[in-house]
């Protein structure tokens, strides 16, 4: 049994697999995604659903006032673990580390599942309107395989780093406004009304919080 | 991917780079920065380090326990299911300039959406994101010519996919993300050589300070489905 929290990055050592240093157990990651690509191997799989689905979990239950969350976080589980699976062939560890890919095809079902529950709401009280079926794909608007360029490669592994090092480091305000728009999908505007401060303060917690990390956006 | 253009200079803030990355920016805005970051490596690589950190925070949850059950359940649809792993799909070489989200949304063929005209210079045709909150078109200006004069009720964001336009502020250029908030008033004007094809989003509706042009805006309001919310 884990005890402590399951980070991708300093994940300790258990039964199963020696200690490594954060960069080699995301490698052990990229291994197994590959032999799911390959050999459809359901071991390598297991051990990813393991890892990660624990996670998946948390990210659904993050939504606010959701009806049924249980049943949400159960589909949100089974469809992003299945799209791994599918998938996984390609993933391209020249573009994304595994924890940033399936982060990504987390974050796209969980809109995906939002916006369909969404839909049967307003469908359920007769606004449905016509034509909406043929309305954009989600993975046109949020790619999941095509936000990164091959180039960039060297400059995400040190943010990578960077990110890690410096997150644990940031103020509590600005750690919340973050959780609260990568976690509990709130925008700017929406996390301004919750906290009911001037979007402008918000913007600079978040811009702050960029800059302590050495992202370079907005520089 | 379209040959990228050295010319972008308006880029979305960190505020909308984030949403973006986050997954909460709506739909119709978050149209808006993909077809950007088609024109943009710069903002390319910035939204890959915000998902880098969108990752890092994933990580970092406390983990919620799941059930032995819930791998045994897709294990088994995996099984059922004789599709197994999908091979990669190769990218197609594009043929279009466009961004795909915008050629997906036009089928590929402009000519064939329903463009309202008004006034001589300036034609609209709405699109459907899914978002009942916002107004998201594709306008297009002829060379030289000028979009009504308007105001802002709400925010408005345009993206330049062809030509260019000025305004009394600067010229915009093809990939050009510019916002306007509300209250602004402008008056944009495709530049002499080419039309002009932009993406825009808006907040509420615009205000025509000219009543003729109001009339047609009305009009061309009554051929589109008025805007229901689920509220």
């Amino acid at each position: 049994m884990r005890t402590g929290s399951l980070k991708a990055m300093d994940y300790e050592s258990d039964d199963q697999q020696p200690a490594a240093p954060s960069d080699e157990r995301g490698q052990y990651w990229v291994i197994c995604l590959e032999k799911v690509a390959s050999t459809q191997d359901v071991k390598a799989f297991r051990e990813l659903f393991e890892h990660f689905s624990p996670m998946i979990k948390s990210f659904a239950y993050k939504i606010p006032g959701l009806e049924q969350a249980e049943p949400f976080a159960e589909e949100l589980l089974q469809e992003t673990m299945l799209k791994v699976w599918t998938k996984a062939a390609s993933f391209d560890a020249r573009l994304a580390s595994p924890s940033t890919w399936i982060f990504t095809i987390a974050r796209n079902m969980r809109i995906d599942l939002l916006r369909k529950q969404a839909r049967h709401v307003i469908n359920n009280v007769q606004l449905y309107q016509d034509g909406d079926d043929d309305e954009i794909a989600l993975d046109d608007i949020w790619f999941e395989d095509e936000n990164s360029d091959v180039f960039n490669q060297l400059a995400m592994q040190r943010s990578r780093k960077q990110i890690h090092e410096s997150l644990k480091l940031l103020p509590i305000e600005q750690t919340e406004v973050l959780s609260k728009v990568y976690l509990e999908d709130k925008s700017h505007a929406e996390v301004a009304a919750e906290l009911k401060l001037p979007l402008g303060t918000v913007k600079s917690r978040v811009r702050l919080a960029l800059n302590k990390l050495k992202l370079v956006v907005d520089r | 991917m379209q040959k990228h253009t050295p010319m972008v200079k308006y880029h979305p803030d960190a505020r909308f780079l984030t949403d973006y990355a986050a997954g909460c920016l709506p739909a119709s805005q978050a149209l808006c920065v993909a077809t950007h970051l088609h024109y943009c490596p710069l903002c390319r690589l910035k939204i890959g380090e915000l998902t880098e950190l969108g990752a890092e925070l994933f990580m970092q949850q406390q983990p919620v326990k799941v059930e032995k059950a819930a791998l045994e359940k897709l294990l088994a649809r995996i099984q059922a299911s004789p599709q197994s792993p999908i091979s990669p799909v190769q990218a197609e070489p594009s043929v279009s300039i466009l961004p795909k989200a915008v050629n997906k949304l036009t089928s590929g063929n402009l000519e064939r959406l329903n463009w309202r005209r008004i006034g001589s210079n300036f034609r609209v045709s709405r699109l459907n994101v899914g978002d009942k909150q916002r107004e998201t078109s594709l306008f297009c200006i002829k060379a030289g010519g000028h979009v009504p004069h308007h105001q802002h009720k709400g925010d408005e964001i345009t993206v330049i996919l062809k030509g260019s336009f000025s305004d009394h502020e600067d010229k915009y250029e093809v990939g050009d993300f510019i916002v306007r908030t509300n209250g602004e008033t402008h008056k944009p004007v495709a530049s002499q050589d080419q039309d002009c094809l932009c993406l825009s989003t808006l907040d509420a509706p615009i205000v025509l300070s000219n009543w003729l042009l109001r009339f047609g805006l009305y009009l061309f309001n009554l051929g589109t489905p008025s805007h229901q919310t689920a509220a």
